[in-house]
């Protein structure tokens, strides 16, 4: 928004059903481009970009999620349409261009006449004509503007065929605009007035403070003070942040003078779409270019208006009774093999290379406190960030290919019938597989689910899947329990402790289930699994990798400065107040020295005393206040456990056996003066049980509490995941003290 | 009267009624279930829940408790 001018730059906003061939165009028209933006307060992300240059036509377009109706069923949804209506940062679309699927033209018109309904600018953009043509149809496009009142043109996203049309009609909507009001309803008008008034003090307020923060409060009480005046109701300043602002769509609807009957009323959408088989029927010629007569529209409706056979024949193999499990199966395998095994050499690589920078930077700066932030606070901090990003890239690379091939909603629809059972979704299961390298993510994913209820579960539960922070600390306490003559036992015992989080989450999640469910009656349900099976097609890997790219920034954004900030709280108090102590020098190498001086350091520090204070709780544990530290420390991230751990126990080594000399010490550390092993098969494995259930994760909490609107999920999962963990934990190490094994 | 639940495997028929008072109704109907459209049983999940119908051209997936209100 930085060249802001008395005349607004004109927003195309571009809508239309998922896969209607939205991405392509937008891509098209915006030359691939653009920047990714949120709808302020929520997550719900948008592509924006200005029109390239050779279309000689000033305008940005805005790329919205995809929708089939102007009615949302989700809280992605309810944004999506509240955006179409009025977006905060740019305000109302000038011109909408509605993206149809020619091959499924008689569900995509139900958007297009809802929105002409709901008096929007449009301009209907026809897509993936080639596959109509192989049918022997074509639109026409004369027949449908003029049935519909509308600009339409005939596109091909990728040759670009047509787009010269689409830019004369989107420059003549916008120079009509400006003539003629298109509503001669006085009152709809002064709805517009008032709306173009915001715009003004909107863009007046952008002017002043050059920045965008303020303006969604600003501008939904503004919008409820209209709605007020207007409908003499009172609002609650819900925004769309909340997602449960059923009203404020309302409340858009009414400043667009649309009667929302209209829109919801279920006899009135069967009366739309009678009309739009009535226009299918009008605008559907055969190639050669004679006007369809009644046996060849026949014709159409019957033979040629058939699901695509192909994904028929593939979906009778990947949906059987036993074949299509065994594939899911496999596939599900491939991708958490692929997760862990391709991104540890990267991982290592990341850890070595901000390792070496940090040795490098304390070695440059010498001793000092600003060294030591540097190098172990911001650096280490900055790695503990980035130390994730290859398993989400690479998941989101390959939940991106399966979803874009096709797969993706038959796993869902796979899986619904037994997570529907324990009070989740299919739609709960890209949220679980996301859940498997960060919860983050995962818990932005579940909000395609409608239900609630469902969505809440599904992120209640989302903690419980195996992230990437708990490889590296698994990695550590496996290694120490894992005989050196037989390293299998460690990748059973890995293994084990993934299919254990699968299953804890079903447990954990059918048992809140049937609570919940306690005096509720079967018909309050109004959970739902209503999902269209794309054809199968090939994956386009440009667009999965934009997509990846831009779920790997959001990451970055969302997790990066609390993993950092903690990282530098953490910093603090590990370091002060015995900033500078006083240790034996005499035969020590510097590297040993600087070991040797951190230690000392953390052992009267800030976190030690909290480490003490928390010890008596830590006892029946089998622990002492060493690892209580540790443990406060991985409130940051988990894997930070390791390192701190490494501090705390005075390792002293180069950084490659940096784990070796990590499970030496441990080895040797004993309890206090009373000669008993701290670690032992018995404490690790009470560890990490600790750490299947603990929700150590600041960034999770937040994001939990943003898409859940509050702190009752939040505030549930921290006690229930701190006391499962405790007591788990205890059970687990004296359960096996009783068994005998130590 | 018979449902869209009640369709064998590679069955078609005709949509007579849609019941309305059902929650999900008015999504089925978004999707293009209306009366007077021709839908087939194309397949089911593995445990014979949800379904996948044709519709209009498309696949879509839903729930037999969700079929129950598409009357044929």
């Amino acid at each position: 928004m930085e060249e802001i001018t008395e005349k607004k730059t004109p927003l195309i906003s571009l809508v239309g059903a998922p896969n209607s061939g939205k991405t392509t165009l937008f891509n098209y028209l915006s030359g691939k481009n653009y920047k990714t933006v949120n709808y302020p307060g929520s997550t719900v992300e948008y592509s924006f970009a200005p029109l390239l240059e050779k279309f000689n036509l000033t305008g940005n377009i805005l790329d919205t999620p995809g929708i089939i109706s102007l009615n949302p069923a989700s809280p992605d949804e309810k944004v999506a349409i509240s955006s179409l209506y009025y977006h905060p940062d740019y305000g109302s679309p000038d011109v909408v261009l509605v993206s149809v699927d020619s091959s499924q033209l008689s569900r995509h018109l139900l958007l297009v006449q809802q929105m002409l309904r709901a008096h929007f600018n449009i301009i209907v953009v026809l897509t993936m004509g080639d596959i109509l043509e192989r049918k022997g149809f074509q639109v026409s496009e004369d027949a449908l503007s003029k049935r519909l009142k509308c600009g339409v043109v005939r596109i091909n996203g990728k040759t670009g065929a047509g787009v010269p049309r689409l830019m004369e009609l989107i420059e003549l909507s916008l120079s009509s605009k400006k003539t003629e009001s298109k509503f001669n309803d006085p009152e709809f008008d002064l709805h517009h007035k008032l709306h173009e008034e915001f715009h003004h003090q909107h863009e007046r307020h952008h002017r002043r403070n050059g920045d965008s923060s303020n303006h969604r409060r600003r501008h939904f009480s503004l919008l409820h003070l209209l709605s007020f005046f207007f409908a003499k109701r009172k609002c609650h300043d819900e925004g769309a942040h909340n997602h449960g602002n059923h009203r404020s769509i309302n409340d858009l609807e009414k400043l667009h003078g649309v009667d929302p009957e209209l829109l919801r009323n279920s006899h009135k959408l069967i009366h739309i779409f009678h009309e739009i088989e009535k226009i299918e029927s009008e605008v559907l010629v055969r190639i050669d270019g004679a006007e369809s007569s009644d046996k060849q529209k026949s014709n159409f409706n019957a033979a040629n208006n058939q699901p695509d056979s192909f994904t028929i024949k593939i979906d009778s193999i990947l949906l059987h009774k036993y074949w299509g499990l065994l594939f899911f199966v496999l596939i599900m395998a491939a991708t958490f093999t692929s997760i862990l095994w391709l991104a540890s050499p990267i991982m290592d690589l990341i850890n070595i290379a901000f390792s070496s920078l940090s040795q490098y930077v304390s070695q440059t700066l010498g001793d000092g406190w600003l060294s030591d932030l540097l190098a172990n606070g911001l650096i280490d901090g900055v790695g503990s960030v980035l130390v994730f990003l290859p398993q989400i890239i690479i998941l989101f690379l390959i939940l991106g290919l399966l979803e874009d091939s096709g797969y993706l909603a038959r796993g869902a629809m796979l899986v619904d019938r037994p997570l529907s059972k324990i009070g989740l979704n299919g739609k709960s299961f890209v949220p679980m597989l996301s859940g498997f390298a960060c919860a983050i993510p995962a818990t932005l994913a579940a909000r395609t689910i409608s239900n609630k209820r469902e969505r809440f579960l599904t992120i209640f539960i989302l903690p419980l899947m195996t992230c990437s922070a708990r490889l590296p600390v698994y990695a550590l306490l496996i290694a120490f329990v894992t005989p050196q003559n037989k390293p299998w036992i460690g990748g059973l015992l890995l293994a084990t402790i993934y299919v254990f989080g699968i299953l804890n989450s079903c447990l954990i999640s059918g048992i809140i289930n049937k609570f919940l469910n306690r005096g509720r009656k079967e018909v309050e349900d109004d959970s739902s699994f209503i999902l269209e099976l794309p054809t199968y097609k090939r994956p386009v890997f440009s667009i999965v990798a934009t997509d990846t790219y831009n779920n790997a920034k959001q990451y970055i954004k969302r997790a990066g400065p609390i993993i950092l900030t903690l990282s530098l709280v953490i910093w603090l108090i590990t370091y002060f107040p015995n900033s500078n102590p006083k240790v034996d020098e005499t035969n020590k190498t510097r590297n040993e020295l600087v070991q040797l001086k951190n230690s000392e350091r953390l052992e009267n520090s800030y976190s030690a005393y909290l480490g003490k204070f928390i010890e008596p709780v830590m006892r029946p544990l089998g622990l002492d206040w060493r690892v209580g530290t540790a443990l406060v420390s991985t409130f940051a991230a988990r894997e930070v456990f390791v390192s701190s751990l490494a501090v705390i126990f005075k390792v002293t080594s180069t950084e490659d056996k940096l784990q070796n000399s990590i499970l030496k010490q441990m080895r040797e550390a004993t309890i206090g003066n009373t000669g008993q092993k701290l670690f032992t098969t018995a404490t690790i494995a009470g560890l990490i049980v600790f750490f299947i259930f603990a929700l150590q994760c600041i960034s999770t909490i937040a994001i939990s509490k943003k898409e859940t609107g509050g702190w009752r999920i939040p505030s549930l999962q921290i006690a229930f995941y701190t006391i499962t963990a405790y007591l788990f934990s205890f059970l687990t190490v004296n359960g096996l003290r009783a068994l005998g094994i130590q | 009267m018979k449902t869209a639940s009640d369709l064998k495997l590679g069955e078609n028929a005709i949509i007579v009624d849609i019941d309305t008072n059902h929650p999900s109704s008015r999504r089925l109907i978004e999707y293009g279930f209306t009366p007077g459209q021709r839908i087939e049983l194309v397949n089911k999940s593995i445990f014979n829940d949800p379904i996948a119908l044709s519709v209009r051209g498309s696949l879509v997936a839903i729930r037999r408790k969700e079929a129950n209100c598409i009357k044929i």
